[in-house]
Parts: C-alpha cells; structure tokens; sequence
C-alpha cells in the first residue's frame, strides 16, 4: 500500500513528470472538479470538461505557485473549460438544477405541514436561482453549492474580489425579491 | 438566506463521476505515442483516430481512487455506479439461485415481431449475431431478451430495456478494477470482465430474489437514445464490441 502523499509534494512531483503522483490529484479532486463542471452548466458534458481540465491542468502546472491551494487553482480551469463549452454550442450554458428525487425533501408532499412549507419554499428559492442571469448564478454556484470563499470565488471565475461581492449582493437582493413575489401570488391564489 | 442556499446545494442533484484516473494518464502519455506510431500510420484519418480510440478504453480506477474525503464521495461508494438502467455495486450480492433456472419475472417466449408489439422501446439486433435462437419478454414488456443458444461464443445473451428512463432494472455486484469505460457508436459503454452476481430490480424497487444468478463470460452494456442493451457471453472485449456496434 502506498504511503499517501499531500497535495503539495503530489503537485512537486507532477511538476517533474511524476504521473503516478498526478494520478493522486486527479483522483482526489474528481467528483469536486465534476461537482463545479456540473452546476456551472457543462450538464452531460462534466466528465469530458473534467478530463479536459486535468490534462490542462499539468500542463500548466509550472504556473502553479507552491503552497497555493490546489482545488481553486484547479477548478478555474474547471470553470474556464466549462465556458469554452457553452460558447462552442453557442447557447446558454445554464443548465436547470435540479433537487435530488432521492432527499426527503423533494417527496415531502404529504409529510407534516412545515416540511411541506419548506419543501416549497426550497422549490422556489431553486426557481429563482435557475433564473438569475448568468453571472449571478455563477457566483451563488460558487459561494453556496461548491462553498468557495469569496476569494476563491475570484480565483475560480477570474474576477476582481470587488465584482464577486457586488455580484453575490444583487443575487442574494434578486432571490429575496423573486421568493417575496412568489409568496404574494401563491397567498393570492390561495 | 445564505443558510438556505447552502443547504439547497446539499439536495442538488448531482450525477455521479466517472473516475478520470486512467483517462487522463492515458492523455498524458498520448503525446509521445502518437509520436512513435506517426511514420507507420501516416498522417491520415487513422493517424488521428488511433489515440483517441485508445484513449476511450478507460479504466475505471479502483474504489480507492473514490474514497475521497468528501459526502459525495462516500455517497458514490454506496451506489457505485449508475449507468444506463444499470447499478453497479461494490459488494458481495445476494446468494445466486443454485439451479440453473434463475429467471425474469413473468418471462413469455414469443417472436421478434410479437416481443416489438410488446415493448415501448425500439429491440435492436447485433446483425454481426444475426436472428436470435429465442425471443423473451419479460416482467410486462420491461425487459426483452435476445438469446442464440449456438454461436461461436457459445451461448449469447443480449437484454434491452429503456435504461434511460426506468431508474434501475438491473444490479450487478462487481469488483471495479474489472470495469473498463469504453465506447460503442461515440456513446459512453462499460465493459465488465468476468462473471458477477445479476439481480433484477422490479418496477416497485424491490430485487426480484428469483432472478439472482451469476452470469457468464463477460459483459458490454451500452446505450443508445432509446434503448439500453447489456450483451452477455464468452466474448472477448473486440468481440463484443464488434456485435455492439451492429445493432440496428
């Protein structure tokens, strides 16, 4: 059994052309990698953006600063090649998020009464999120689904620190907007 | 709010991953290889193609290349793999019915042309096999069988069911280092060597115990849009791949 090796010296030793050691990467940062690829649009496609992502990956790898993080590093190529995706089919990359049919949330239908509130309330809150302009979506991606920080959100999605926060404030602003609206006419019909 | 979305991105539905462990490798080493075989091959169409072909026999890594320390990673270990109609678990299965009379629920012998009126999904056949020995449908239409009792393979099996729309039909329990990801017509297949524990799973989820057998030779499961297909014999790996891919 091979002794298990940290990040960094995995990433020293990738640099000098070890593939066993970049193996150690990329299975360690697959499912984050197909986890960022999926939500931020690259659907079906996540594995191959992946793959992509990884070969690019260690191809630059001489850019890579030692000590920095490896996962944010990686997936701005993540979130890069799902871009270069979207633009080679030429349409929205959003893609609709969907609830796992699996949580028990999704099915609460005729659980206890605030659980089927809650599952409501989280059916709209995802209305909205699949609604938000692109940008906006990304950073919420980001922040909240792949729980980067904000400086990491900067690093992923190459923007200005300043830009990730202005963005998330009018996205969070837009679904408080969208899920008061969606209130008012549920109580209307109701 | 933030708390809200957080745990929103908790029940977000997900795919699971193919590991890219051998895939990647392969791309890597890709370059020089191309090299070395360019004066043989020339430049053409073949030159090109040749990587990319062996590139798409990927291996699927073994579980630990899985164990990462994260939710989703211990959620995929449970339910391995998920592929067209087809789960994938990494465990020992249930005891195989001793006799040699593991069957489908509710299985009719009819004709090609009967089982087609039967079903709601296209039944293609491999025209390298030709016409099937016995034709069975089972559990309502779910599940059509194509059976050639004498072919150089000796016994050939092929099940076809609508993979992409029932959410599971079939289980295997199976080692992962015997998964390969391969490709049949472009789209994403699995080839499974050796035998391995087969449960059927009714319409309701629940495994039909009567139908747990061990399989033989080995298995190719692929897709098309339509219809899932898993192929089922003492085929080698260019074999089955051959008869994959002349389905029609």
């Amino acid at each position: 059994m091979r002794r298990a090796i940290d990040d960094a010296e995995a990433v020293a030793r990738s640099r000098d052309g070890d593939l066993d050691a970049y193996a150690v990467l990329v299975a360690r940062y697959t499912l984050r990698a197909h986890r960022a690829a999926f939500l931020l649009g690259a659907g079906e496609e996540s594995d191959d953006v992946v793959q992509e992502a990884f070969v690019k990956a260690f191809r630059h790898l001489s850019r890579f600063r030692a000590g920095e993080p490896f996962a944010p590093w990686l997936l701005r190529i993540v979130a890069n090649e799902t871009r270069n995706l979207a633009r080679s089919r030429r349409r929205r990359a959003a893609l609709a998020l969907r609830v796992s049919a699996a949580e028990p949330g999704g099915a609460a239908a005729d659980g206890p009464a605030d659980e089927v509130l809650a599952a409501e309330r989280r059916t709209h809150l995802l209305a909205a999120v699949n609604t938000l302009p692109d940008r906006e979506r990304q950073v919420l991606v980001c922040r909240y689904f792949l729980d980067l920080s904000e400086a990491e959100t900067a690093q992923v999605l190459e923007w200005p620190l300043g830009s990730v926060k202005s963005r998330t404030f009018r996205a969070l602003n837009r679904l408080r907007g969208r899920l008061v609206a969606g209130q008012q006419n549920g109580a209307s019909r109701g | 709010m933030e708390a809200e979305l957080r745990e929103l991105g908790r029940e977000l539905d997900v795919p699971p991953a193919a590991s890219l462990t051998a895939a990647v490798r392969q791309r890597l080493e890709a370059p020089a290889a191309r090299r070395r075989r360019m004066a043989p091959w020339g430049t053409g169409a073949a030159a090109r193609w040749r990587p990319a072909w062996r590139a798409a026999l990927v291996v699927l890594a073994v579980l630990a290349a899985l164990l990462v320390a994260t939710p989703q990673g211990r959620a995929v270990v449970t339910h391995v793999l998920r592929f067209a109609g087809i789960e994938l678990q990494q465990e020992p299965g249930p005891a195989p019915s001793p006799r040699s009379s593991a069957a489908l629920p509710g299985e009719r012998r009819m004709s090609l042309a009967e089982a087609r009126q039967h079903v709601s999904f296209p039944i293609l056949v491999p025209a390298a096999l030709g016409r099937p020995g016995e034709v069975v449908v089972s559990d309502g239409g779910r599940v059509a069988s194509l059976i050639y009792r004498r072919t150089p393979y000796g016994q050939v099996r092929v099940d076809e069911f609508a993979g992409h729309l029932d959410p599971v039909l079939f289980q295997k329990f199976v080692h992962l280092a015997d998964v390969t990801q391969v490709k049949v017509n472009g789209r994403r297949g699995l080839w499974i060597k050796g035998p391995h524990e087969l449960l059927y799973i009714t319409r309701d989820g629940t495994p039909a115990a009567a139908s747990a057998r061990l399989t033989t030779g080995n298995t190719l499961i692929w897709g098309t849009r339509q219809v899932a297909l898993r192929l089922e014999g003492n085929l080698t790996r260019t074999a089955a791949l051959a008869i994959a891919s002349s389905a029609r």
